[in-house]
């Protein structure tokens, strides 16, 4: 059509248009997370976590990011499926420190990470690079990305020593402007680890040292014009090697109040099947607990009791609180709730004979801006 | 605590103002500096007046030599040809020499006998170009680049502003406009499109976040008589001025693409409307007889006042 | 499967092609900060540290981050 031709032709003069994504504004944040979980007639694990994150663009084409994020651990774990009498209590810190480096070209970023997770029994090393691609008219983005991750496992209890893990992740998507209040995004993940992933603190458990993860996340975020409210909500399928397949529902709904008061309700349902190797809690007539039917200590077979890895629904309701406090600062208040179910699984039935598992946690935060 | 600041000056004949987040009018003053500097350079730069500038070199070469050509000027002669071709021939950079037959000041129309002689020195289709070089192939003939240099101009100093971290506010040449971010708090700019028969009134005002607010209209420049109204909007084929609309408003990406369908529109005439609406763009048209027609294209927002 | 899931990306690729393309001048709420993808990097931070440390599902949204001994 010769009408458009005049706009593209236009667009395509040199020097008029320009990048449009680096952030203008220095943003510091501090975050600091207080979380329990239980079991009927049992706290477990308790974590008490501060957290700061750190952004400050250079030069109008460059974002300097680093974070460091400081976990206190304490409590008791099953030593296997939810058994109280084999908990087992300890304390823990972990540090993690990750820092990043984004460039913004006019239709285009690069951003190259990396970071340090350390805890006295565990240390994870990363680096990784992501790109994104934005068409000319800015309603399309396309993202790339790639990750790599080494880590190295030397448990307290001497169960392995020296053990150690490589992961290797890739993404790909794309992010779509549907209508001026409607945007989506895609984005496919494969991950590839070999190396340790069994669970030393746990009793019979043994998991397959290479392992493939699938995973597809939909997104869309719609604003309500009316209210000035918008609500984000997202579906992930999660699939991977040990048969571990999951469906997570997240929905968020952001609505803005006077006086610079925001409140976000927010549910999230998720659901999984168990891993193939994953045994309910019926024991070895033989052995006893925690021993599974037909148990052999030679076999050299992958076995795992731990409740994460059975077959479940969960949900957790949310409530998110923020407040401006003048033009550049806002403080946070978020309030969760979680349960796991055996009988909650859908598109099946979940594993029996396991404890309810519940967590609830607080995070309180103030974000500045300069 | 950060508000926003005007900085007027005057330029390409106009009333100008940069419109920019700043923390004082000094402040404010020094930023807008580079986008000035950038209209200043344009306007120097295109002149037909100036000795020595590129326009009037080629147009002093005129039935005689070819002129090199700067990669910018280049590619502004590739945008007029577009628009030629998108015009149906009605948007002709040659067509400038025509503005000699007529007086503005003292309101005269010519005669036939002073047009027939302008009229063989337009036509844009016999332009002589080849990569990097143009030629005017008849004495006499003359680029005028006073059809788009003052978007053009917008646009650039918008886009200095921002690569210079500027996010909020707008160039404003003349009413030609590029509004390069909301206003600090987020909220749109309302941009007011004026009446074209009261200088004092607006008859519509048009939220705008991002984006270029051009308009093209029979008022900047023309006189009356008999009741007729002559203004200086010339088609290139008659030399006569166009008469079916009174103004032409249109929002887009750039305030050149935005300026140049507002013009052709104009100079279309009757056929104008068609071409807006195939153009896909928002716009706001008054017509001769004072008749609105818009189009909003989803978030265009209101536009109080109108009949 | 994984041409299921490559078939979900494309679909969100091609969504939206038939219908007329946002303006920049349109682009006002998306602007808003609710509407980016981008959420509250610390919130996103301990989400998915707590959710990967629980459930048997992880990541999805990004690449990096490393592991942990969580148990």
């Amino acid at each position: 059509m010769a009408a458009t031709r005049i706009l593209l032709a236009a667009l395509a003069l040199p020097g008029l248009v320009q990048a449009e994504n680096a952030p203008d504004k220095s943003t510091l944040s501090v975050k600091y997370l207080d979380y329990q979980d239980s079991q009927p007639n049992l706290d477990r694990i308790h974590v008490r976590s501060p957290a700061i994150d750190i952004a400050v663009p250079v030069a109008g084409v460059w974002l300097l990011r680093a974070s460091v994020v400081s976990d206190l651990i304490s409590g008791a774990s099953p030593r296997y499926h939810t058994a109280v009498s084999g908990a087992s209590r300890f304390e823990e810190t972990r540090k993690g420190v990750d820092a990043a480096v984004t460039r913004y070209f006019p239709r285009a970023s690069v951003t190259l990470a990396a970071g340090r997770s350390g805890e006295h029994d565990y240390v994870s090393r990363f680096v990784s690079a992501q790109a994104s691609f934005a068409s000319d008219d800015n309603n399309t983005t396309w993202l790339v990305g790639a990750g790599v991750a080494n880590d190295r496992i030397n448990p307290v209890n001497d169960a392995v020593e020296n053990e150690h893990k490589r992961v290797v992740d890739l993404m790909a998507g794309v992010t779509r402007v549907l209508t001026p209040a409607d945007i989506v995004q895609a984005l496919l993940t494969h991950v590839r680890g070999e190396g340790y992933y069994s669970n030393p603190y746990k009793y019979i458990d043994q998991r397959p040292r290479h392992q493939r993860q699938h995973s597809l996340m939909l997104r869309w975020n719609h604003h309500f014009g009316g209210s000035g409210a918008t609500s984000r909500s997202s579906y992930r399928y999660y699939t991977d090697s040990n048969g571990v397949d999951s469906h997570t529902l997240l929905g968020e709904y952001v609505r803005p109040f006077a006086d610079g008061w925001t409140v976000t309700p927010s549910l999230r349902l998720y659901s999984q099947s168990a891993a193939r190797f994953y045994f309910d809690p019926v024991y070895d007539t033989r052995f006893g607990p925690p021993f599974p039917p037909g148990y052999s200590f030679t076999d050299g077979r992958d076995r795992s009791a731990d409740q994460r890895l059975s077959a479940y629904g969960a949900a957790t309701v949310g409530l998110k609180v923020e407040k401006e406090i003048g033009a550049d600062t806002t403080v946070d208040v978020k309030l969760e709730q979680y349960k796991q179910r055996g009988e909650w699984r859908a598109f099946g039935s979940g594993s029996k004979g396991l404890q309810a598992f519940s967590a609830r946690s607080i995070q309180v935060g103030i974000t500045t801006r300069w | 605590m950060v508000g926003s600041f005007s900085v007027r000056f005057g330029a390409m004949a106009s009333k100008c103002e940069v419109r920019l987040a700043a923390s004082s009018q000094a402040h404010a003053d020094a930023l807008a500096q580079c986008a000035i500097d950038e209209v200043a350079r344009i306007e120097a730069a295109f002149s037909r007046y100036r000795p020595g500038t590129i326009v009037s070199r080629i147009n002093d070469a005129a039935g005689r030599d070819w002129v090199d050509l700067d990669s910018e000027t280049e590619a502004l002669l590739g945008y007029a040809d577009t628009l030629f071709e998108g015009s149906e021939g009605k948007f002709d950079i040659t067509s400038g020499v025509l503005r000699r037959a007529w007086d503005f000041r003292q309101g005269r129309v010519p005669a036939q006998a002073a047009l027939a002689p302008l009229l063989e020195l337009v036509g844009w289709q016999r332009v002589q170009r080849a990569p990097g070089r143009i030629r005017l192939p008849q004495a006499g003939m003359e680029l005028d680049f006073g059809g788009f240099g003052k978007e053009y101009a917008a646009d650039r100093a918008a886009a200095i502003l921002k690569a210079a971290g500027a996010r909020h506010g707008y160039v404003n040449l003349g009413g030609d406009l590029h509004v390069f971010g909301p206003q600090p708090d987020g909220s749109a700019w309302m941009i007011g499109i004026q009446d074209p028969r009261d200088a004092g009134r607006t008859i519509a005002s048009i939220p705008v976040q991002a984006g270029a607010l051009a308009t093209s209209g029979d008022y900047e420049r023309f006189f009356e008589q008999d009741g007729k109204r002559y203004c200086h909007v010339l088609d290139p084929a008659s030399g006569f001025p166009v008469g079916y609309w009174r103004s032409v408003s249109v929002l887009a990406p750039l305030a050149i693409a935005a300026g140049s369908y507002a013009t052709i529109t104009l100079l279309l005439e009757e056929r104008g409307l068609d071409f807006l609406r195939d153009s896909g763009l928002a716009f706001l048209a008054v017509d001769h007889q004072g008749r609105v027609f818009n189009e909003k294209r989803s978030h265009m927002g209101s536009a109080s006042g109108l009949p | 499967m994984i041409r299921a899931l490559i078939i979900g990306v494309a679909m969100v690729a091609l969504a939206g092609c038939a219908m007329q393309p946002v303006q920049p001048w349109e682009k006002g709420m998306l602007a808003k900060k609710a509407m980016s993808f981008e959420t509250d990097k610390l919130e996103a931070k301990f989400a998915e540290h707590t959710y990967s440390s629980k459930e048997g599902a992880s990541g999805g949204a990004g690449v990096g981050g490393g592991g942990c001994g969580c148990n």
